[in-house]
């Protein structure tokens, strides 16, 4: 397939990886972090960790839509869905997802009309074939999925779909970084930036990596030889002391971005003021909501939520593992209590989840071999 | 899971190339396939005037982004 075959090619691989060993310096650690989920996926995948000289350490960022999603959050969803005449949708994994008496998917064993949907878009066709019926879609994820989200609701408002809501729980990648990069558990040399989410924002925002904090950040693709050219072109920016935001990905990502995009969520969007995120606690100006001008969609007005913060299990180390502390196999629960049957944890639910691509690709306790 | 490649669509945060089958330009709605022949219907308010043949970058049924650029 075009734009896929030529960026699995071993020999290529080979080639790359033999250029990253020699820039590396022996003696010194590097560690990077993949800011994407879908950038975790692919390593564990396709092996790319493997590739790499033992002083090159990845590190797993909290850029997992679901993974990120805290438990009080859960549990405001199923309050919605026990109501009355309503049918609440949500991606597939979100329904897994454990709040603290148990998941949507639970709830829904236990009579409440919760429905898997694969886009915002899915639901608002639910909505218009019960119009009798209050559809609520939980919305999940970054600025990836945010411009649907966004789009449905300008369609709904248009179309006059009263009986259609949205409980919006978007988070914007930015605010999470910052945070990243000014805890002092976690000291990191450079960032594979999100490549997807780039589409949307631009490679723009993330100058402040190297503006603010002095770390380069490559903006990659999610081929295996994305990873890896990343990688080496963050290295390169090490070992030639320079510093700056670089776009591996440009035959996707323009360097500003989708201006429609960011356009139609200004719109329908604004900045809550604080957003709790797993394992990382309340961060400012991190989630989105409905705007004054969308708010007659919003669920969270139209239904009441209890809005309560719930801890994380404490067996549960996704905290740890979203910071890129602990490496998923160093979790008390992993492999065995929290299994991607019965998760404990958001990582090991989403397929993008750090303990999930350890787990299904079988790096279950081991320090990674020498090349 | 769908038969986008073997990865699932289902938190969403995934983008999937999609080839434009046909056009909606009124109600800014594609039909779209993917390589395995998979179709859904897309949104493309955010990407330029589209036809059939046109390859998308696709996230949770909208376009963000065209791949023959």
């Amino acid at each position: 397939m075009k734009y896929v075959d030529e960026f699995r090619d071993p020999e290529l691989g080979r080639v790359l990886a033999t250029e990253i060993l020699s820039a590396v310096e022996p003696g010194r650690h590097y560690k990077l972090m993949e800011v994407c989920g879908g950038h975790t996926h692919s390593i564990y995948k396709y092996g790319v960790d493997d590739l790499l000289p033992a002083n090159v350490e990845l590190v797993h960022g909290p850029g997992c839509p679901v993974c990120v999603i805290p438990m009080g959050r859960v549990d405001d969803g199923i309050a919605i869905a026990r109501e009355p005449g309503v049918i609440f949708t949500c991606f597939g994994d979100m329904m897994r997802v454990p709040g603290s008496e148990g998941s949507l998917l639970e709830a829904k064993a236990e009579g409440a009309d919760i429905r898997m949907v694969y886009s915002p878009l899915d639901a608002l066709r639910i909505a218009k074939q019960n119009p009798d019926r209050e559809v609520v879609f939980f919305a999940i994820g970054f600025e990836t999925t945010a411009p649907s989200t966004a789009l449905t609701l300008k369609r709904a408002k248009a179309e006059g779909v009263g009986n259609f809501s949205c409980m919006c729980s978007h988070v914007t990648i930015v605010p999470p970084l910052r945070a990243l990069l000014d805890s002092p558990d976690l000291r990191l040399d450079g960032f594979v930036g999100p490549g997807h989410v780039a589409t949307v924002v631009g490679a723009r925002p993330f100058e402040f990596i190297p503006a603010d904090y002095g770390k380069p950040i490559v903006v990659a693709g999610f081929e295996p030889l994305d990873v890896l050219q990343a990688i080496g072109m963050i290295l390169a920016q090490l070992e030639e002391g320079r510093c700056e935001v670089e776009n591996q990905y440009s035959r996707v990502v323009p360097y500003e971005g989708n201006p429609r995009a960011l356009e139609v969520m200004a719109e329908v969007f604004e900045l809550r003021p604080h957003f709790e995120w797993r394992g990382l606690g309340f961060i400012s100006q991190s989630g989105l909501k409905l705007s004054d001008a969308y708010a007659d969609l919003d669920a969270e007005v139209r239904f009441s939520v209890p809005g309560v913060r719930v801890a994380d299990p404490k067996a549960c180390q996704c905290g740890e593992v979203l910071k890129g502390v602990i490496k998923p196999w160093e979790c008390k629960v992993f492999g065995t209590a929290c299994t991607p049957e019965r998760p404990i944890g958001t990582c090991m639910v989403s397929s993008e989840g750090a303990c999930a691509a350890y787990y299904n690709y079988g790096r279950f306790a081991r320090e990674r071999e020498v090349v | 899971m769908n038969d986008c490649g073997d990865r699932c669509i289902t938190c969403s945060d995934e983008g999937i190339p999609m080839r434009v089958v046909g056009v909606d330009a009124d109600r800014e709605l594609a039909l779209c396939a993917t390589e395995g022949g998979s179709r859904r219907t897309v949104e493309i308010a955010l990407v330029g005037p589209v036809v059939p043949g046109d390859r998308l970058l696709v996230h949770a049924d909208v376009a963000l982004v065209g791949l023959d650029a």
